[in-house]
């Protein structure tokens, strides 16, 4: 029993954090109609920022909001310089674009930043809870932190979405491109903003998984990118709160084969669980009619 | 073996060369200067009478290319550089090219990928004294990650696009074993894999392959016997990687003691970094001595996650994952809770088969000290540093043992033959013959003190791996020649 609630509680934070990855990507699918796999080292990227930052002497809160703001600024230079000329193209050119970033950002990294592995506190403690006789909760301080991390950005991007004029036209840019431009909205801008957004929150995943795993290298996203891929798939790429219960639910998965079976099979058993919901669902557990594309 | 011998192919051989070794030649039969002849071995010829009807002539270069050879051939040492001749790939008049595959990036680099810095620096100290039979010892060393299908691919480009002699330290375990059959295969000399796994003393299917190190197997049985005598109430938890290091940890450990000790065994893949769930297993089943058979950031990373879950075991880490300095910079960014600072593996268990950086009276540090200072790289002397030299050390020695002019198979010949009585850092002997290709016979345990440093608990203690007995070594410890370079004779 102890070993249960220690392994679903640690599971809720590591599948939040999924989710924050998966949510950067469902953000760029909604407003381009691309899955970007560069931002597993777009993430790791601004990571590196931080850890460099935080090396000098910067407190990590500082550190944060400068990684959260290059993500902004990463996001946006990609967009318009790179992914741009091929929105609209056939969608294989996207995604070869978006895997070659991948490889090219990552070897920046490396190059910049050197390819030895970087401790990374986390800025809270991660000590786990113990109640009452050595009883341990599989909560931590950091824990906390990244839960409401991952829920205040969850909150930030409903509202936005949903009661601002600027959501409101992300939103018409994503469904409708020509519809949205006849009717007045800027869509290069809103398609640049949304690649920006959601680089933000990648951002974000990157410095919670950082504080996590305790060791970073420039490649220390790639197994994150395919969880978080697979939490994206499993709502549906297109539901931001498919997203969230996505990663949850793989979260609680991947926490259990770790603990009841055996960590080696972790990959295997995201993507059998990715197979089996698209087997009964075949748009995710949160899609919409597919009529909803324009 | 007469020419029309090599002249002859069976398709059949080729596929067979993988697995039987080709026959040893000595200096009076074998073709001096020969380059491109591929003798066939003992079963393959076998196979060719067989299959008479089924050979066909070759178009392979037979031996003799070189009329005025010079003699020598493989096995003798005399001679000058005048007398220097190209054998096989990689071995030219004035250079042999020696590679390698490490963990340059990735989970397993850190430590390891100094080991090749350390191996640099002693080529470079013996080639600036001469090299051996004048020739100039080249290192080239590639990153695979620690990911097997990367290894299979650098291996792939060093022995078949940079053509390199022989290899020299190739790491891992896993890795390694995804390039076995392609050196093997092709022949070329494995020496002195850097990983403990059984698997590479095994001269039947891997007749070009040998381990260096204590192998966990014996290694096992020392820290089960330590335990078994030293700590009888220890609740014992193992915590392995899980490969044939784990496994053949376990084993070892498993054969002094018995299943009622070792409450809980948990393991980790190499690459996942959430151990959250093992080391909480370890927690919940009593365990009070951890076991730890892991590479060196998982010895960080155990530590880091058994103070998340407030778990104080006493640890034994095998020598693989022990590198206080290493261990230490890892953890010291996370030193303001429960771990300390100075010392975060202080009081740690571990086993050590070469000397260690921290004992600067000790001869060979001292040499390696020097020769590390010499080469003018970057970083200070580490463990892995001296484990590079150590290596290459035991490779000066074996292409002196060669002779002049070696083939790959003379490189082999010679390990096989005079390898047993390599004197060199390490505290036990090798245990090289013909029939067996481990490395190292055993290794000391000690405990490790606040400065890093370690303390001896037991002697030097030598075995073997299955069923063979734990004995006190009883020779001399090594020394190290005046000039720092190894002086063996050439065989035959």
């Amino acid at each position: 029993m102890e070993q249960f609630l220690f392994l679903s509680l640690s599971g809720v934070i590591d599948g939040l954090v999924y989710a924050a990855f998966a949510l950067a990507l469902v953000l760029i699918w909604r407003s381009t109609r691309i899955v970007n796999f560069a931002q597993g080292s777009m993430a790791a990227a601004t990571t590196f920022i931080a850890v460099a930052l935080i090396d000098n002497g910067l407190s990590y809160w500082l550190a944060l909001v400068v990684a959260l703001l290059s993500g902004l600024v990463l996001g946006a230079v990609i967009e318009r310089v790179v992914v741009r000329p091929v929105e609209g193209g056939p969608e294989l050119n996207a995604v070869i674009v978006t895997l070659g970033l991948f490889i090219a950002i990552q070897g920046a990294v490396a190059l910049i930043f050197g390819v030895d592995q970087r401790a990374f506190v986390p800025p809270v403690s991660n000590r786990f809870f113990q109640v009452g006789d050595g009883f341990t909760l599989g909560l931590s301080n950091n824990g906390l932190y990244t839960l409401a991390a991952v829920l205040i950005t969850m909150v930030l991007l409903i509202v936005l979405f949903r009661y601002t004029r600027v959501g409101l036209a992300m939103r018409a840019s994503a469904f409708g491109q020509e519809v949205a431009r006849l009717l007045g909205v800027r869509v290069g801008r809103m398609l640049t903003l949304g690649w920006a957004l959601a680089a933000v929150v990648g951002s974000l995943a990157g410095i919670l998984i950082a504080g996590d795993v305790a060791f970073i290298s420039p490649n220390f996203m790639d197994t994150l990118i395919v969880f978080g891929f697979v939490a994206a798939v499993l709502g549906g790429l297109d539901s931001p709160i498919g997203a969230v219960v996505g990663g949850l639910l793989l979260g609680l998965a991947l926490n259990y084969v770790r603990g009841y079976l055996d960590d080696s099979l972790l990959g295997m058993a995201a993507l059998v669980i990715l197979v089996v919901v698209l087997l009964v669902r075949p748009g995710g557990l949160f899609s919409t009619t597919p009529a909803r594309r324009a | 073996m007469s020419r029309h011998h090599e002249t002859v192919i069976s398709p059949v051989a080729g596929i067979h060369r993988r697995r039987a070794r080709r026959i040893p030649q000595s200096p009076g039969q074998s073709c001096p200067g020969n380059t491109q002849g591929e003798p066939l071995t003992r079963n393959s010829r076998r196979l060719v009478s067989f299959l008479a009807a089924a050979t066909i002539a070759s178009t392979l270069a037979a031996c003799g290319g070189d009329d005025d050879g010079g003699g020598g051939g493989g096995g003798g040492g005399g001679g000058t550089a005048e007398d220097n001749e190209a054998t096989d790939p990689g071995m030219t008049e004035d250079t042999v090219l020696i590679g390698a595959h490490y963990p340059l990036t990735g989970p397993a680099a850190p430590g390891y990928s100094e080991i090749p810095t350390g191996v640099q620096a002693y080529f470079d100290y013996v080639n600036a004294n001469g090299g051996v039979y004048d020739r100039q010892i080249e290192w080239r060393y590639l990153d695979d990650g620690y990911n097997p299908t990367n290894t299979g691919q650098v291996v792939n480009q060093l022995v078949l696009e940079d053509e390199i002699f022989a290899m020299m330290g190739g790491l891992g375990t896993a890795t390694h074993n995804a390039a076995l059959d392609l050196l093997n295969g092709e022949g070329v000399p494995d020496f002195f894999v850097a990983s403990g796994s059984s698997l590479w003393d095994n001269p039947e299917e891997n007749p070009y392959t040998f381990g260096w190190q204590t192998d966990y197997e014996s290694e096992g049985k020392i820290i089960g016997q330590y335990i078994a005598e030293n700590l009888p109430d220890a609740k014992v938890g193992l915590f392995l990687q899980d490969d044939d290091f784990g496994e053949d940890g376990e084993r070892g450990v498993r054969q002094y003691l018995d299943d009622d000790q070792i409450v809980e065994v948990q393991t980790y893949t190499s690459g996942n970094t959430d151990l959250g769930a093992q080391i909480s297993a370890l927690q919940a089943s009593g365990a009070d001595f951890v076991v730890g058979f892991n590479t060196p950031i998982y010895t960080a990373l155990a530590r880091i996650t058994a103070q998340q879950l407030g778990y104080d075991p006493e640890w034994f880490v095998s020598n693989v994952g022990s590198d206080p300095q290493l261990v230490g910079s890892l953890l010291e960014r996370f030193s303001q809770g429960a771990i300390s600072g100075s010392a975060p593996l202080e009081g740690t268990y571990t086993t050590d088969y070469l000397p260690t950086v921290d004992e600067v009276d000790n001869p060979w540090v001292q040499l390696f000290q020097q020769v590390w200072e010499e080469s003018g790289q970057e970083g200070e002397l580490t463990n892995f540093r001296i484990y590079g030299m150590s290596q290459a050390y035991t490779m000066v020695q074996a292409l002196q043992a060669a002779g002049r002019n070696p083939t790959r198979d003379d490189l082999v010949e010679a390990l096989e033959e005079a390898g047993g009585d390599f004197q060199g850092p390490a505290l036990a002997p090798f245990r090289y013959s013909a029939d067996r290709h481990a490395g190292i016979s055993g290794m000391a345990v000690s405990r490790i003190n606040a400065d890093g440093s370690g303390e001896a608990l037991t002697p030097v203690l030598v075995t073997d791996v299955g069923d063979a007995e734990i004995e006190e070594f009883d020779g001399e410890a090594s020394t190290p020649p005046e000039n720092g370079i190894p002086d063996e004779e050439a065989i035959g």
